[in-house]
């Protein structure tokens, strides 16, 4: 099978996370009682759910414009940490892919690749598959979101369907863990991110990524020492 | 109602911020000299932030069983990723959270 094939199939099994969520996008939009243009200008061309959900709201409330663009830019500010790990792969692709690349990086397309990422055997595999987990994303996430935006958030509360999108990246996340070490970022991850929840802005997310990648790069120098 | 000018000035400068922020690395990366070691780094990244997604995601949600102190989602997600750890198969991971949460809920009702 094909790389692109396989990027887009491995968008498959979390597609019962994105398509609640996304039809939480669309209500939203609906309820904010933005017009259909607005709503899919900024939904084709920011493309973050986290974040246009926060600044919907702080819209609504009127809220100064540098304190609803900072805290958008907050939430995506773990893009950078996305962005990074995906250059290496992405040294030698056209200019197009990182153009199309900078518009699309999600949690999933990114989490999806990591996932696969032993499974390539060039930087060309690589991008392909990440191109096609890119446009799954695209095609789940503004089909649910056109689906909230018409018909409001149709599924069940009773089936907790917005549950399984940290489910998604449970099982995204295990296959990175390769070493102990990466058991132990991840662990340690897992206690900041609780530790540094309360932290204004949503600014905790951030805070525990660059904190346990400190704790990655001390563990690398530390082995290397050994 | 929001404003359109209001909205749209927002919704610009988040794009282009964030345009930037993706496109930071990516952009650049033929230029990128990555050593040996920040490839390594960059491999903890999965580690290092999906962690910070999913755990205060379920452990700060409010549930609704009295016997698990409300946390039945993140007692849940602790036993599909013992499970997952095994199986690693995310269609299993997905349903199995979603089949064991609705159980737990029937069961508790």
């Amino acid at each position: 099978m094909n790389h692109l094939k396989r990027g887009f199939l491995s968008i498959l099994p979390i597609v019962s996370g994105i398509l609640p969520f996304g039809a939480v996008m669309g209500a939203t939009f609906s309820d904010a009682q933005l017009p259909f243009w607005q709503a899919l200008f900024m939904n084709v061309t920011l493309y973050s759910g986290a974040a246009q959900l926060a600044t919907i709201e702080l819209m609504k409330l009127k809220t100064a414009v540098f304190v609803v663009v900072g805290t958008g830019l907050i939430i995506n500010i773990r893009f950078l940490l996305y962005s990074a790990a995906l250059a290496p792969y992405m040294q030698k692709a056209p200019l197009w892919l990182r153009i199309f690349s900078s518009f699309t990086l999600t949690d999933q397309s990114y989490a999806a690749m990591s996932a696969h990422a032993d499974s390539f055997e060039t930087n060309e595999d690589a991008m392909r598959f990440y191109l096609g987990s890119a446009l799954g994303m695209l095609f789940f996430w503004h089909t649910s979101t056109l689906i909230g935006f018409v018909f409001g958030n149709i599924a069940p509360a009773s089936l907790n369907l917005d549950y399984a999108v940290p489910l998604s990246f449970v099982a995204l996340m295990i296959p990175s863990l390769k070493t102990n070490n990466h058991k132990i970022v991840a662990l340690v991850s897992s206690l900041l991110s609780l530790i540094l929840y309360p932290m204004p802005l949503r600014t905790g997310l951030i805070t525990t990524a660059l904190l346990s990648i400190g704790v990655a790069w001390f563990l690398i120098g530390r082995r290397k020492k050994v | 109602m929001i404003e359109q000018n209001y909205f749209l000035t927002n919704t610009i400068l988040m794009i282009i911020g964030t345009v930037c922020i993706r496109g930071s690395f990516i952009a650049f990366a033929s230029r990128l000299k990555i050593t040996p070691l920040t490839r390594e780094l960059f491999t903890f990244i999965p580690a290092a932030i999906l962690p910070a997604i999913f755990i205060p995601a379920t452990f700060f949600h409010q549930g609704q069983l009295e016997m698990l102190a409300g946390k039945e989602r993140f007692v849940v997600l602790l036993l599909c990723l013992g499970a997952t750890y095994f199986v690693r198969n995310t269609l299993f991971c997905v349903g199995l959270g979603l089949s064991l949460l609705y159980a737990l809920h029937a069961l508790a009702s």
